[in-house]
């Protein structure tokens, strides 16, 4: 099956390729639940499409749903990047109620929560697999990025040998620490930004020109 | 009459083979060490406790005396020293007992020189007869301490590795399939609480579109092309 799989994704990926000039590349934000994956994703479709793609929160696993913006153009340095941005539910290997209730949420919606939230990141792995060109991995700078979940997918992403963007994002924040993050994925090159306050966003909006084009 | 049978009361000389098959009257294997030198009224508050143990001790006795049982084979000596070593660390529960005999052993015998110094570690200060090994002076001598009995239990493994080191590994591979086969790609702890298996739930082709309350969940199955594949 591993075989075969793989030689699916293969022409997958060839196809891809050959329509690469037609086809937007399909670019999966992927990270921690949160880091600023929506709020990033806000800010790139707000600022080349004028429209949002979801509801952005202070409260864990509000993205439990991948959601799509299509075809957003990205101009830099006269030259047109089009892409779909999967903004993608934040990736976990526990995920617990009790985490909610601290958010005055009550029991059931929590539970329930908590529910959606698992899926999402079942969905998340799926979509990574299947389905993404390209990885925006979102770091809040402000957390230690030495996690088990960030080493197995920046590990999934190689191996797939994806183009991967590494974000520390929330700049903006005390405590923040860029050169952690760095640290910790010595191989990629790691972009500083506040997705919040739109700090750093053109060197962003550069690289992923560069990465994604 | 430094050994005495815990269950009838027979005493034996030190170093005395007889007592190695188990007591010879009564078949008990539970014997109580008394250097010369010690009062004879140590034994009389120990007699309860120790008769205690000789129900079950003796049940035992078989196959160390059958180990043992050549007492007559003066080459034989080091097979009985497990076994002799094994009746005085059952003595050891005389804790209150023990810590003097050592004092009191060592100036019993003129002998004991010339075995104690043969041995390297210097610990057998003690009464030793020719017809008596050094372990077996040693098992008598003195209270064993819980640290050794650690590191000896710790020293005895390795020794014993070859037929241990032959099942572990049987052992850890069906430990491994069987926690493979337990950590799934999402575990419900409890109804709200999840762990998921990150590389399980990447690897596998379907995936999970909705959990239920019950337990059981949704998968959005692959499409034909990827059934003709399996």
């Amino acid at each position: 099956m591993g075989l075969l799989t793989n030689l699916r994704d293969s022409i997958s990926r060839v196809t891809d390729g050959l329509f690469a000039a037609d086809e937007p590349k399909r670019i999966g934000i992927y990270g921690p639940p949160n880091a600023g994956k929506t709020t990033l994703a806000n800010r790139i479709a707000r600022d080349w499409t004028g429209d949002a793609v979801g509801p952005e929160s202070h409260i864990p696993h509000e993205t439990r749903r991948a959601r799509r913006k299509e075809d957003v153009e990205i101009e830099r340095n006269g030259r047109k990047v089009t892409i779909d941005i999967v903004d993608t539910p934040g990736v976990t290997t526990k995920v617990d109620y009790k985490e909610f209730l601290d958010h005055d949420m009550e029991k059931d919606d929590a539970v329930r929560r908590s529910r959606e939230a698992t899926e999402g990141v079942a969905e998340a792995m799926h979509w990574l697999r299947e389905d993404v060109d390209g990885v925006i991995y979102v770091l809040d700078s402000t957390t230690d990025p030495f996690t088990q979940v960030n080493t197995m997918l920046i590990g999934i992403i190689e191996s797939q040998d994806l183009p991967a963007l590494i974000l520390a994002n929330k700049t903006d924040l005390e405590g923040s620490d860029v050169q952690q993050i760095a640290n910790a994925f010595p191989q990629h090159e790691t972009i500083p930004l506040s997705a919040l306050e739109g700090d750093n966003m053109d060197e962003v909006y550069t690289k992923i020109a560069e990465y994604f084009g | 009459m430094p050994h005495q049978c815990t269950s009838c009361g027979r005493t034996f000389p030190d170093g005395s083979k007889e007592m190695l098959s188990g007591c010879p009257d009564c078949g008990g294997n539970k014997f109580q060490f008394k250097p010369a030198g010690a009062t004879d009224d140590a034994p009389a508050g120990q007699t309860g406790p120790a008769a205690d143990q000789t129900g079950p001790a003796a049940d035992s006795s078989g196959s160390p005396g059958g180990a043992s049982g050549s007492p007559a084979d003066p080459a034989d000596q080091s097979r009985p020293t497990p076994d002799e070593g094994s009746a005085p660390t059952a003595d050891d529960g005389d804790a209150e007992r023990r810590p003097s005999e050592p004092a009191d052993a060592t100036p019993t015998d003129p002998e004991a020189n010339a075995d104690a110094a043969a041995e390297p570690d210097g610990t057998e200060q003690i009464a030793d007869r020719s017809d008596e090994d050094t372990a077996q002076a040693s098992a008598r001598s003195e209270v064993v301490s819980p640290d050794e009995l650690d590191r000896a239990s710790q020293d005895v493994e390795p020794s014993e590795t070859p037929p241990a080191e032959a099942e572990p590994q049987p052992g850890i591979d069906a430990l491994r399939d069987e926690l493979n086969d337990q950590f799934e790609s999402i575990r419900i702890v409890s109804p709200g609480q999840y762990e998921l298996n990150l590389m399980e739930l990447y690897d596998r082709q379907e995936y999970i579109i909705s959990l239920q309350e019950d337990g059981r969940y949704v998968i959005e199955m692959p499409d034909a092309w990827g059934i003709q594949d399996e």
